[in-house]
């Protein structure tokens, strides 16, 4: 193997490019590679590619950098991966997150399958989290930090990926980007929305994929918790747990969507403390370390952002974990994903299956 | 980076280096002869004596007369000049398909398919599972409602040839105008457009040696034709716009030199590919070199070793400095598995681990050489990885 050989993957956006551009000052052999992992084009598949900007920035990028550039086309991969099951959650009334399982199983998975077959001993990407001896920490810019998406990534890949902009704040980021010549994309925005869903509308994803009369996208009652009939809703795919708007007013507090039942199609709606939860339980767990134990204590996530809580594990299997809240939370949402950290290390996560309303006691350590 | 120590470009279908005797030749219509052939002073007459004659040297390559052929910028040009020119030209008599086959360049699908949003029907051939036009199939669907049938003369990934001038003897007879994409023919296979029945035959400068931005369609004398693009009255109307000229003096020379050279060119060629493919062979035993059942042109390999990706095997090749191609790429550079391949019946995964190595000037025993030691040892790791994946 080339030892020094690094496949990283390029977005064509800010962080990727100054990932790309800090390696090239290390001294690394780098190779740029874009993913192709969608397109919208209709009756020709090639005629319009969504990713075709990203693209021609990569390799602005990469031919200012002096590196080869490459495109590297998962579209099906990626649309049996994630962007089916994006499609599915929603229409059994969960809220997907396809970030995490695009890091599982494209960019962590597949991605670093292209870096065997050019000899690459290592990835990079652009995520604002660290390596550190093979353990996955925080990126030092808490407001940026990506981990919570991390969560589902092999263990073994760890010990070939390098996170080179996770020791930045996006300022430096950006002021790396300027520093080395990359005007092209060192003041690009963000990009917040998910990547395929165009203009951020992912009903319309869902009404070009489910069948016209799917249960997911059909008329169906609002209840409240006590079961009575408020109002009607044009098929719950629309709503998501703590969403505010569609739900019916008029009353002495604001009202939340805080379940959504897909048997009955019925999308429920109540006050803001109906919406906390004291468990979690969460399945296709995978862990960044070793597994702890039940009783183990752990801090938790359970969106992009919230701040985290501290969770004991209560229920421990395979692939399966519940945890019981120290302080209730908002909006746990089936679909989403829970981390787990141990200080800024990310130990690992979860999909949320369910929440628990009552915090579950332990049957053993009961006292 | 890790420069590779002798880089060999196996991509002469893709585009060829200009010839020098190319260069020079276009030299003086870069500097002091950069007259308009429409103008009528001496600087005009000397650019017009020059197109003039690079017209009637192109002409003479193809056995056409000077007024047959059109300047156009290319192979896509070309195709959709003879396709969408000949179909608006005769759709008001009645006839209103238009015949090709599921092999064909991107230029003539597309236009093709444009000239069945103008209300043309298409209708596609049968191909061979070595990547030649089904007899019975054109003998059924080239009748007299056909306006024109395109047909392309040796593919560009797979090398096969079509036999044209029997193909185009049978068209005529019906009354169907026929067009060739003799792209990757040109040099190749002999072309007599006074013994063939073609109607419409179209070339690409920088297949050959000369640069890109420059071909020609041959037009047969007589033969209907509306024009792609309106406006002044260059090339008949044709093909209005101030010609290229020192371009097309470009394509005149390197036609010619490529047609003195073109025996023993082929010979050299043919000789590397069987070398190139047996040493292939007695590395990857499994290998599939797609369309050898046909005739073809010496110059495309195109090779699928099962339990390998064409996307990953170019990427390891060119860090290697081995330059080759894959199946048709998108705009955005990424590779879908080819739709010649898939036309042809090859199976979905050797599609799209489909490898085309083409040959020309730049190809030399050496080269050869380093690719049946690195394809192999590319191809073996590639397996490796796939295998250790299923356990």
């Amino acid at each position: 193997m080339t030892s020094d050989r690094v496949l990283v993957a390029m977005s064509g956006g800010v962080d990727s490019s100054v990932a790309a551009g800090l390696l090239v000052e290390q001294g690394y052999d780098v190779v740029g590679a874009t993913m192709k992992l969608f397109c919208h084009g209709e009756d020709v598949p090639d005629r319009l590619c969504c990713s075709l900007d990203s693209v021609n920035d990569a390799r602005r990028v990469c031919e200012q950098l002096g590196i080869p550039h490459y495109v590297l086309n998962l579209e099906s991969r990626f649309g049996h991966d994630v962007v089916d099951n994006f499609v599915d959650e929603y229409a059994r009334g969960r809220t997907p997150i396809p970030c995490v399982r695009c890091n599982t199983f494209t960019k962590f998975r597949d991605f670093l399958k292209k870096a065997d077959a050019i000899d690459a001993r290592w990835i990079a990407t652009g995520h604002y989290a660290r390596v550190v001896d093979r353990e996955l920490h925080r990126g030092v810019d808490e407001n940026k930090d990506q981990t919570y998406f991390l969560w589902g990534i092999d263990r073994a890949v760890l010990s070939r990926l390098i996170l080179p902009v996770g020791g930045l704040d996006k300022a430096q980021t950006r002021s790396r980007a300027h520093a080395m010549g990359l005007e092209v994309i060192a003041e690009k925005p963000e990009s917040q929305e998910i990547c395929f869903v165009p203009d951020g509308d992912y009903a319309l994803i869902l009404e070009q994929r489910l069948p016209a009369d799917a249960p997911a996208l059909s008329r169906g009652p609002i209840i409240t918790s006590s079961g009575a009939v408020v109002g009607e809703h044009n098929g719950f795919a629309r709503y998501t747990i703590g969403q505010r708007r569609g739900v019916p007013g008029g009353y002495a507090h604001p009202m939340y969507v805080i379940a959504i039942h897909p048997e009955q199609r019925a999308v429920v709606i109540g006050p803001r403390d109906e919406l906390l939860g004291s468990g979690i339980v969460a399945r296709e767990v995978n862990w960044l370390a070793d597994a702890p134990r039940v009783g183990d204590n752990m801090s938790v996530r359970v969106r992009h952002r919230a701040p985290l809580a501290r969770a004991e594990i209560v229920r421990l299997d395979s692939d399966e974990i519940e945890l019981a809240l120290d302080e209730p939370v908002s909006a746990i949402t089936p679909g989403q994903s829970v981390a787990f950290y141990d200080g800024g290390r990310l130990m690992g996560g979860g999909f949320i299956e369910a929440s628990r309303p009552k915090r579950a006691a332990l049957p053993v350590l009961a006292a | 980076m890790t420069p590779a120590p002798n880089p060999v470009y196996l991509d002469h279908a893709a585009t060829t280096p200009v010839r020098q005797e190319v260069f020079e030749a276009m030299k003086p219509f870069y500097g002091p002869s950069f007259g308009n052939p429409s103008s009528t002073h001496r600087w005009g007459r000397e650019a017009r004596a020059a197109l003039d004659e690079a017209r009637e040297r192109v002409g003479r390559c193809l056995g056409a007369r000077p007024d047959e052929i059109c300047f156009t910028s290319g192979g896509t040009e070309g195709d959709n000049l003879a396709i969408l020119g000949a179909w608006r030209a005769l759709k008001a008599q009645g006839r209103t398909a238009v015949v090709t086959t599921p092999i064909e360049h991107k230029a003539i699908l597309g236009a093709v398919h444009q000239a069945t949003r103008e209300g043309a029907e298409e209708r596609m051939l049968a191909m061979t599972a070595d990547g030649v036009v089904d007899l019975a199939s054109f003998e059924e669907l080239v009748d007299d409602a056909v306006a024109v049938c395109s047909i392309m003369w040796v593919n560009n990934e797979i090398g096969s040839i079509q036999p044209i001038p029997t193909l185009a003897a049978k068209a005529k007879q019906r009354g169907a105008l026929m067009h060739t994409d003799a792209v990757q023919a040109f040099g190749k296979i002999p072309i007599d457009a006074q013994k063939q029945h073609f109607d419409f035959l179209t070339i690409s400068g920088h297949k050959f040696g000369a640069p890109k931005g420059i071909g020609a369609l041959f037009i047969r004398r007589g033969t209907p034709l509306e024009p792609l693009m309106h406006g002044g009255t260059q090339d008949r109307g044709r093909r209005p716009g101030t010609e290229n000229v020192a371009a097309a003096v470009g394509l005149a020379r390197a036609a010619e030199l490529t047609l003195a050279e073109c025996e023993a060119h082929c010979a050299r060629l043919r000789k590397l590919r069987d070398k190139l493919e047996a040493g292939i062979l007695a590395r990857v035993p499994d290998a599939v070199i797609h369309g050898r059942g046909a005739e073809r042109a010496p110059h495309i390999v195109n090779v699928s070793v099962p339990g390998t990706d064409s996307e990953s095997l170019l990427m390891a090749l060119d860090l290697r400095g081995i330059a080759a191609s894959g199946g048709s790429a998108c705009q955005s550079g990424s590779i879908s598995p080819s739709h010649v391949l898939t036309a042809i019946g090859v199976r979905p995964d050797l599609a799209s681990a489909a490898i085309r190595m083409s040959l020309g000037s730049l190809t030399t025993d050496e080269c050869i050489d380093r690719v049946t030691e690195v394809f192999p040892a590319l191809v073996a790791k590639a397996r490796q990885f796939a295998t250790a994946e299923q356990s």
